[in-house]
């Protein structure tokens, strides 16, 4: 119950700076002041969360310093497809990473279960083949966490633990393929130049199932929106697997290992203990008690919001106007986006935007005239091309992943 | 060789277009300026000393509300036995005890939480008699000291014969590092902060710092 009290003033308090203050406090050095701004209607136990400024990025909200984890502000998203690579967010698991690297020196190593064993500079990895490219969705598989009822433990992130973004690079199954994998091979382990403080402390690595790393989609990208990566998020080399969440979107990427057995031991961790969900078609469980069997988590689930309207925002009536957002899933594409401007008793389709590829965020229009004031709830949901769609309720799970629940906004029509 | 930073490679409009022949890419990351909430609980100085060792206090100042005892301790546990923190039991209630009066629903009138204060007291009582005597051995274990140095090689924090070199030609170099010890830093010897050993006696300090200069 202290939450929604919290959130509620939160909410006001942010109302009022919308209001009030907009154009002075963009032009106030005490830019601090609109830190109120960056709860994205969650409550913290010492909160509220400063934006700041990392190297290669704009104002970011703070989700935690060291290791850095960075939340795009949600407003953002309604500026465009593409995410801009200085907005992207950043997480990072370890904190002892290097804050210097060296394109000429750098080597990719390929090894384990494989023929010729490679140490790849960036310029044999760019002259390998021809470049490939895609538009693909990187999200945080706590993405929205702070959302959870009830709350769980984890950052406690907004929406905006998302990206969209065109990247560049070459296909992991080429440099496989150069390696030559063996036949005895099931998994694909991936480690970066990001370590643990301690030896105890289990490193940061992820496994792909074979079959999963000799597809067309996992790429090795050195480019982001046609730069080079942003040291933050995984320069000079990151994997993109796209379709499936951010955990195995490994940063810094130095070393790729064929192995005959499924991924254990110490550095597994993330993999056998972290990053998983309950092992059933809702990946949930009722709060309070323990899934019988987990499994990795996998591909994204469908999702779509709305970007143009922000919480408890005032929409006019009588006059014509234009909601915006986007929807995504987990590689099949985008079919339908619906929004019902009265708390989902009436549906209307939307518009889709220009198609940039199925792991790629779609932009929606819906012009829209409201005939009757006062306070209403508007909704959205995304049906994908395989047929997938949103639930109305969320589902729990103990670490607050995948939530793709039809996300509603308040607003006040006057 | 010249280093330069991302951010002044960023205004470079043929950014990705660098020819072969490109410069290390450098970061400077902002300083950590996160604290914790403070507290007359024993577990804030196990907390001051212990958690900073792998993140930022904002880990825990941005965690949910009103978690329990129950909750706090069973995260603390968590830190423990899946991500290797040096941590004791007894540690392990303690840190529960002080995060969830401090950030979530305990009190620290709960009976079990006074419980824990009281037991903590009892055995710091103890060792206090045992001033005379210290073990360095068993005071590099309990503050794992280990987990970032080693005797005589560098491992996320400098060696110890490394420190020693650097202290040598130090007017009062043992309260020096005795000081140093005691409140802990960032960017002498690399970017990875060590945490203050607050907990730690002024003979405790003095003894390892000693320890340290004799390597």
């Amino acid at each position: 119950m202290t939450d929604d009290t919290d959130s509620k003033s939160d909410r006001s308090r942010r109302q009022f700076i919308k209001n009030a203050g907009v154009a002075a406090i963009a032009m106030s050095p005490l830019r601090g002041l609109a830190a109120p701004d960056t709860d994205e209607g969650i409550s913290f136990a010492a909160g509220p969360r400063p934006l700041v400024r990392y190297p290669g990025k704009r104002d970011l909200i703070l989700v935690h310093s060291r290791p850095p984890h960075l939340e795009t502000p949600f407003s953002t998203f309604n500026d465009s497809v593409l995410t801009p690579n200085d907005a992207f967010f950043v997480r990072y698991h370890l904190a002892d990473f290097p804050t210097s690297i060296d394109p000429e020196t750098y080597r990719l190593t390929v090894k384990g279960q494989v023929d010729s064993p490679l140490s790849l500079s960036l310029a044999d990895l760019k002259a390998m083949a021809r470049p490939t490219e895609v538009v693909a969705v990187n999200q945080c598989s706590g993405n929205s966490r702070g959302y959870s009822s009830p709350r769980v433990f984890g950052a406690q992130l907004g929406n905006g633990a998302m990206g969209n973004a065109r990247w560049t690079g070459i296909s992991l199954k080429t440099v496989l393929e150069k390696a030559g994998v063996q036949a005895n091979a099931r998994q694909v382990t991936f480690n970066g130049m990001d370590k643990p403080v301690m030896a105890s402390t289990p490193d940061y690595r992820k496994a792909l199932d074979i079959e999963l790393a000799l597809s067309a989609e996992p790429m090795l990208a050195w480019g982001m929106n046609g730069e080079d990566l942003p040291f933050l998020n995984g320069y000079p080399l990151k994997l993109i697997v796209p379709g499936y969440f951010g955990t195995y979107w490994v940063k810094h990427l130095s070393e790729i290992e064929v192995i005959d057995h499924e991924f254990d031991g110490h550095d597994a961790y993330f993999m056998n203990k972290g990053y998983r969900i309950p092992d059933n078609d809702c990946a949930c469980i009722s709060p309070g008690s323990t899934a019988d069997k987990t499994r990795p988590i996998g591909k994204l689930l469908v999702r779509s919001f709305i970007t143009s309207v922000m919480s408890d925002e005032v929409l006019p009536a009588g006059r014509p106007i234009e909601l915006k957002g986007l929807a995504f899933d987990g590689g099949t594409g985008i079919k339908q986006v619906e929004v019902s401007p009265d708390g989902g008793l009436s549906w209307h389709a939307t518009n889709l935007g220009e198609d940039l590829g199925r792991f790629s965020f779609r932009e929606w229009r819906l012009p829209l005239t409201f005939s009757q004031k006062g306070k209403t709830v508007l909704m959205v949901r995304a049906t994908s091309n395989g047929g997938e769609e949103q639930p109305m309720k969320a589902s729990w799970n103990p670490a607050g992943y995948m939530r793709n629940v039809v996300e509603s906004t308040p607003v006040v029509v006057s | 060789m010249m280093k330069i930073s991302i951010a002044i490679l960023g205004l470079a409009a043929t950014f990705s277009a660098l020819p072969a022949t490109a410069e290390p890419v450098e970061i400077m990351l902002p300083a950590d300026t996160s604290t914790l909430l403070e507290s007359s609980l024993p577990g804030y100085t196990i907390a001051l000393q212990k958690c900073g060792i792998c993140h930022s206090a904002d880990y825990i100042n941005f965690q949910p509300p009103g978690l329990s005892l129950a909750q706090w301790t069973a995260e603390m546990g968590k830190m423990q036995h899946s991500y290797g923190a040096p941590l004791g039991e007894e540690e392990i209630n303690l840190l529960g005890a002080y995060l969830a009066v401090t950030y979530g629903s305990a009190k620290a009138t709960d009976v079990d939480v006074q419980a824990l204060t009281a037991a903590e007291k009892a055995s710091k009582a103890d060792s206090v008699t045992d001033e005379g005597a210290i073990d360095v051995q068993a005071l590099l274990t309990a503050n794992a000291c280990m987990g970032c140095h080693a005797i005589d090689h560098r491992v996320v924090g400098p060696g110890f014969n490394e420190v020693a070199v650097k202290y040598a030609s130090e007017k009062d170099a043992p309260a020096k590092l005795a000081a140093s010890i005691q409140r802990g830093g960032a960017g002498k010897w690399g970017q990875v902060p060590m945490p203050p050993m607050s907990n730690l006696s002024d003979a405790q300090l003095q003894a390892l710092a000693d320890f340290v200069l004799a390597q």
